[in-house]
């Protein structure tokens, strides 16, 4: 990371959630001192006061509801973000519930803390540049099966899914999407795909690009909204890796998340993905067996 | 045979799927019965009739997979439409608040 970083948090206190992104941000001084932190009231009455730490900057933005009063605090700027964070989205990716009091409690000290060892994990990574690589290529648990001569897979945690047997990893504010196992499966060699545009604004269960295989076409079908802020370009040369690693190499797009909040009230875990798609396979299995 | 097929009871995220309003509509002024749509389906939605004026039709709708429409990419005279993807969405959220 070329710049500094600094830290704005809502700091809405009437909000458990808002004391969790307040504390998100203290901890994160505490934990990288060099790090500058921004009062939002000051900013707003008097922005000068913070203009040369804005300037040679990147911020993390830290929100703790939908209001979203951090970002907006900083979206008429030119401002270089580093990472948006969206407190209700982490509160289900780690799921842990703060409750409502407003002096945090237990789980709410503990949310703020992974919260901010995620944020200085990123940092971290960044300055070696390498952040993609490794969170694309990260090992996971899985649950398996094997059906006749089919093996499929279904990650334990991090994933989630929609019936349409795509997969969303989010990791802060933004995620990766992709096919899981059983659909590369039913499709057979994918050979040919086509990558949505980077910028393009896209809302839960749109179309984001297609992919062809020896047996048909189809769509992904995106399990969250948000912009496409990076594509898989090696699918092109490697489209295979969509069938033989489809939940990490063969990763689609990734998204800076929009709504995930509300998203992930339609989808899937590990566990309740991996039960959806032995149910279709059994039935499938009873289907051919009926026709045959 | 198989218990657990019962198209009766086949949902889609939770919801039934005779509540939820997806499938094609065929415009019949600009389709040619070309059958491309019916020879890419695999879940057997349409269905083609001999010696009919609509020599196809949309049979078996609620097979369609809600939120796909990939068929429609095989029609070159543009004849297939879906419903609005938002609608359907909120639709699925109204119905499982209402169900919770
Ligand atoms: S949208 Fe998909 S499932 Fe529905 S009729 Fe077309 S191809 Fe078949
Ligand atoms: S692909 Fe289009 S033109 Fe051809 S039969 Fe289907 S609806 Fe009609």
């Amino acid at each position: 990371m070329d710049k500094k970083l600094c830290v704005l948090p809502c700091n809405g206190i009437d909000k458990s959630l808002g004391v969790v992104a307040r504390t998100v941000a203290l901890k994160l001084i505490e934990k990288e001192p060099e790090m500058n932190l921004i009062c939002p009231v000051l900013l707003n009455t008097s922005d000068e006061r913070y203009e040369t730490i804005l300037k040679e900057s990147n911020i993390v933005i830290i929100d703790g509801c939908m209001t979203r009063c951090a970002t907006k605090l900083v979206d008429e700027r030119n401002q270089k973000i580093f990472k948006r964070i969206f407190i209700p989205a982490m509160s289900k990716q780690f799921k842990i519930k703060p409750g409502t009091n407003l002096e945090l409690n237990e789980n709410g000290q503990k949310l703020a803390e992974k919260i901010s060892i995620e944020i200085i994990k990123e940092l971290k990574a960044s300055e070696y540049d390498e952040i993609s690589i490794e969170k694309k290529l990260e090992e996971f648990d899985f649950y398996e099966i094997t059906v006749d001569k089919y093996y499929f897979q279904v990650p334990k945690d991090g994933y989630f899914f929609n019936e349409n047997d795509c997969w969303v990893k989010p990791n802060g504010n933004t995620a990766l999407i992709g096919i899981s196992d059983y659909l590369q499966n039913r499709v057979s060699d994918i050979m040919f795909v086509e990558l949505p545009k980077v910028g393009t604004e896209i809302e839960q269960f749109d179309d984001v690009g297609s992919f062809e295989s020896v047996k048909t076409v189809l769509d992904l079908i995106s399990p969250c909204s948000g912009r496409i802020i990076s594509v898989n370009k090696d699918l092109k040369e490697h489209p295979e890796w969509m069938n033989q690693d489809p939940y990490r190499k063969g990763w689609f797009a990734e998204l800076e998340l929009k709504n995930f909040d509300e998203d992930w009230e339609l989808l899937m875990d590990g566990s309740g993905y991996f039960k959806y798609m032995k149910e279709t396979i059994t039935k499938e299995k009873e289907e051919m067996d009926f026709k045959n | 045979m198989s218990e657990s097929y019962d198209p009766e009871k086949e949902t889609f995220m939770g919801v039934p799927r005779k509540k939820i309003p997806w499938w094609p509509t065929i415009d019949y002024v600009k389709c040619n019965f070309c059958m491309e749509c019916d020879k890419f389906c695999p879940h057997d939605v349409y269905a083609r009739i001999e010696g009919e004026e609509k020599k196809l039709i949309v049979k078996n709708q609620y097979n369609c997979v809600v939120f796909c429409r990939t068929c429609a990419k095989t029609c070159a005279p543009d004849a297939l439409s879906f419903p609005n993807k938002r609608e359907i969405t909120k639709l699925i959220k109204k119905f499982r608040s209402e169900n919770k």
